[in-house]
C-alpha cells in the first residue's frame, strides 16, 4: 500500500514487534486467568498495555500517535467499538481513544485487530513516556512555521520501549508544536516543545519543562530556547535522565518532574542537564539530516489541487446559507493552501457526551475523510476531530454529510465545546460525575446563535484532582469534589492553555452539583452584561478582576 | 487490621468486587455466589464483616473476582449504597440509561 497522508507508515520490524508484544500479553492474560499471576502481579503488566480496571468494566486506551489516523485505522476503531464495546468510542484529552466496556479475555483479540492497522495500546498507561501529542493543524495551518509531525514520530520511536525510561518516577507527557500559536498546551506538559526555523532554515526547538495540571498545577518554564535538530534527542535524553535520577519515588503526589523543577529551580535543572550532556556520547544521539529524511519519506504528502474559483464558490455558499456560514465561522481554520481549509468536527452535540462517538459516526467520519481529506483524520486534545485538507468548494458537501450523522454542531471554541473527563460515571479515580454537568451546560447553551454571541469561552470539567478534563486551563473550570459522599463542584476562572498560559483562580467554596449550572449561567450573564465592545470573556475578566464574577457565582447561595 | 466501620442507623454492609473476566461490578450473596444485582447482596453487620471479608477475599481467584471490599448501604430492599460512587457501581453509568445494570441479564 502507499504511505498514509499525515502519519508514519510502519515497516516489517514495527509489525513483527507488535505481534510479539501481543503474544506476550496474551500469555500474561492466560496466566492471570488460571491464577498463576495474582492481580497485584498482573496489574502493572496490563497497564503497560493500556488496560485499566474501572468501575463497571475494563477500559482499553488505544494510542493515536500525535493524534493522527488514516481512515483505515479509524474504521477499525469503529469496528472495535461495535464488536467489543457497547458501540461507543471516547476520544480523550490526550488525543487517544478509550473503550469503556472491554472484557479481559477479548483484549488479545482486540490488540491483534489494532495491529492489523498498525495501532496498539502500549505506553498509554504506566510511569513511562506517554503518547506524544501534537498540533491538530500540523502540516496544514497557515500560521505554522515547522510541521511537527516528523519530529513527533521521531520522539515516538525514541520513547517507545526506551529501556531507561520504562520505570520513571511517574508518567511523563510530551507535546510538540510548530506554530507560534500554541494549540498543544505546551506549557502544561512535562516537556513542551515549540519548533521554529533556525537561521539556516533547519528547525530549532524551544523546550519547556515542568509544566502540568493535576494536584499541583504548574506552568512549564523555558529550559532551552534554541536546541538544534541534531541535538534534540540528546537533550531530551538528558532531561529525562536527570528526572529519572532525582525525581521522587517516595511520594506519588510529588513524583512528577514539575515538583523536581520547583524544588531545585529551573537554573539548577538546566545545569544538571548540561552536566549530563557533557558526559554523553552525543554522536550516538545525533539526529542526522539523513535520519530525519528517512522518517519524512514514510509520510505521504497530500496533493493540494483546487479549482481557481474554490474560494469564490465557498464565499457564495456562505452567503446563501446562514447556518453553513455560522459553522464555517466557528469550525474552520485557515489552511496554508488558499484553495483548502481546515475543518474541525465537533464531538460536543448539545446535551451530548463530550468526546463520544458511536461506531456509525466513526465509520462515517472515515468515509468523509476518504472523500474530502485524503483519508486523514486528526483527534484534538479538546476531544474533537479535524479534517485537515478540505477543498473550499467541497466544504459544504462535507458539512451536509456531517449533519446526516449529527456531527455538524457549530460550536468550536465556544461555550458548547466543553472538555470533560469520563468522571465518576466510569472512572475509578473520580470523585464526581463530569459528563452530566457537561450535558446540562451543553443543553443550557444549546442555541448556537447565543454561543456565537457569547464568543470564545472554554469550559473544562474534571471529576477529580487528577485533572484529566484540564479544569485548571479552562476559561471556566469545574473540579468535582466529594463531600461526605455527595458531589460538589469547585469553580475556577481565568485559566488558559494557549499563548499566555495561566492557571485558573478558585472563585470560592465548592457548590452542590444541582447549583453549579445556574452559577455558571450567572458568570456568563455577568460577562455579557459588563463586557465592552469586542471583549472576550477572558478580556472582561482581566479588566474587571475576579470579584464581580465571584459575586455573580455565589449571589444565590 | 482493618479499621472499624461506623454505620449510621439503618445501614448495613455489603461486599463488592469486579469480575475478573469482564470487570463487571458484582455483589456477594449469602450463598457464596456473586451477582450483578445489588438486590441479591447479603447484608452484613459491622461486627461480622471483617471475618467474612477476609474469607471471601481469600477465595477471590477461585470465584473469578478482583478487589473485594465492603461498602455501606441503606438496609432497605433492594439495598441502596450510601455514596454516589457505589450507587453508580450498583446501577451503571448515569449517562446511558440503556446501560443500567437493572436492564442487564
Amino acid at each position: 500500500m502507499s504511505a498514509p497522508v499525515g502519519h508514519y507508515q510502519y515497516d516489517r520490524i514495527d509489525r513483527d514487534f507488535l505481534q510479539a508484544r501481543i503474544a506476550e500479553f496474551e500469555r500474561q492474560v492466560n496466566r492471570r486467568l488460571d491464577g498463576t499471576l495474582s492481580e497485584d502481579e498482573f496489574k502493572p503488566l496490563r497497564l503497560m498495555n493500556g488496560l485499566y480496571l474501572q468501575l463497571h468494566a475494563y477500559m482499553l486506551r488505544v494510542a493515536i500517535p500525535y493524534g493522527i489516523l488514516d481512515s483505515r485505522q479509524l474504521r477499525k476503531l469503529g469496528e472495535i467499538a461495535r464488536r467489543y464495546d457497547r458501540d461507543y468510542g471516547h476520544f480523550t484529552t490526550r488525543q487517544n481513544i478509550q473503550f469503556n466496556w472491554i472484557r479481559l479475555e477479548d483484549t488479545p483479540a482486540i490488540l491483534r485487530e489494532l495491529a492489523e492497522v498498525d495501532m496498539h495500546a502500549i505506553q498509554t498507561s504506566g510511569n513511562c513516556i506517554r503518547n506524544v501529542t501534537a498540533d491538530e493543524y500540523a502540516g496544514a495551518a497557515a500560521d505554522e512555521l515547522v510541521d511537527p509531525r516528523v519530529h513527533a514520530e521521531i520522539l515516538r520511536q525514541w520513547s517507545t520501549l526506551h529501556p531507561e525510561f520504562t520505570f520513571l518516577p511517574r508518567k511523563f507527557k510530551i507535546a510538540i508544536s510548530g506554530s507560534p500559536n500554541d494549540r498543544v498546551a505546551a506549557r502544561f506538559h512535562d516537556i513542551g516543545i515549540l519548533a521554529r526555523p533556525g537561521e539556516d532554515g533547519a528547525p530549532v526547538f524551544r523546550i519547556f519543562v515542568g509544566g502540568g495540571l493535576g494536584r499541583t498545577p504548574v506552568i512549564g518554564q523555558e529550559l532551552f530556547d534554541s536546541v538544534r535538530e541534531e541535538h534534540l534527542l540528546a537533550t531530551l535524553e538528558a532531561i529525562l535522565r536527570v528526572y529519572n535520577a532525582h525525581g521522587r519515588r517516595d511520594n506519588i503526589y510529588k513524583a512528577r518532574i514539575k515538583i523536581l523543577v520547583q524544588a531545585i529551580g529551573v537554573e539548577a535543572y538546566r545545569e544538571a542537564v548540561e552536566a549530563e550532556l557533557s558526559q554523553m556520547d552525543l554522536e550516538r544521539y545525533r539526529l542526522t539530516p539523513e535520519a530525519v529524511a528517512a522518517i519524512r519519506s514514510r509520510f505521504a504528502v497530500p496533493q493540494l489541487e483546487a479549482p481557481a474559483d474554490a474560494d469564490a464558490v465557498l464565499a457564495q455558499q456562505r452567503r446563501d446559507d446562514p447556518l453553513f456560514d455560522r459553522w464555517v465561522r466557528s469550525n474552520t481554520h485557515v489552511h496554508r493552501d488558499p484553495g483548502h481549509i481546515i475543518a474541525t468536527i465537533s464531538l460536543k452535540p448539545a446535551g451530548g457526551i463530550p468526546g463520544d462517538a458511536t461506531s456509525a459516526q466513526i465509520a462515517r467520519l472515515a468515509d468523509l475523510a476518504d472523500a474530502y481529506s485524503f483519508g486523514e483524520i486528526r483527534i484534538t486534545h479538546l476531544q474533537n476531530v479535524v479534517l485537515g485538507h478540505v477543498r473550499k468548494d467541497r466544504l459544504r458537501d462535507l458539512w451536509l454529510g456531517l449533519a446526516e450523522v449529527g456531527l455538524a454542531e457549530a460550536n468550536i471554541g465556544l461555550i458548547g465545546d466543553i472538555v470533560a473527563c469520563p468522571g465518576l460515571d466510569y472512572c475509578a479515580l473520580a470523585n464526581a460525575r463530569s459528563i452530566p454537568i457537561a450535558q446540562k451546560l451543553g443543553a443550557r447553551f444549546a442555541d448556537t446563535a447565543l454561543q456565537a454571541e457569547i464568543g470564545a469561552l472554554r469550559i473544562n470539567i474534571s471529576g477529580c484532582i487528577n485533572a484529566c478534563g484540564h479544569h485548571h486551563a479552562g476559561h471556566i473550570g469545574l473540579l468535582g469534589v466529594d463531600k461526605r459522599g455527595e458531589e460538589f463542584f469547585q469553580l475556577t476562572v481565568g485559566g488558559r492553555a494557549e499563548n499566555g498560559a495561566a492557571i485558573g483562580t478558585i472563585l470560592g467554596a465548592a457548590l452542590p452539583e444541582d447549583e453549579t449550572v445556574d452559577a455558571i449561567a450567572r458568570l456568563v450573564d455577568c460577562y455579557l452584561g459588563r463586557r465592552e465592545s469586542g471583549e472576550t470573556f477572558l478580556d472582561t475578566l482581566t479588566r474587571l478582576g475576579h470579584e464581580p464574577f465571584r459575586e455573580a457565582a455565589y449571589e444565590a447561595v | 487490621m482493618k479499621r472499624p466501620v461506623r454505620l449510621e442507623p439503618g445501614q448495613k454492609l455489603v461486599l463488592t468486587a469486579n469480575r475478573l473476566l469482564d470487570g463487571r461490578t458484582v455483589w456477594w450473596c449469602a450463598d457464596g455466589s456473586w451477582d450483578l444485582h445489588i438486590g441479591r447482596a447479603a447484608l452484613l453487620d459491622a461486627d461480622e464483616t471483617e471475618a467474612v471479608l477476609a474469607r471471601v477475599a481469600g477465595e477471590a481467584q477461585r470465584d473469578g473476582v478482583v478487589g473485594v471490599y465492603d461498602t455501606a448501604v441503606q438496609a432497605v430492599m433492594p439495598p441502596e449504597p450510601v455514596t454516589v460512587r457505589e450507587k453508580i457501581r450498583a446501577h451503571g453509568p448515569t449517562v446511558h440509561p440503556e446501560f443500567a445494570v437493572e436492564s442487564q441479564q
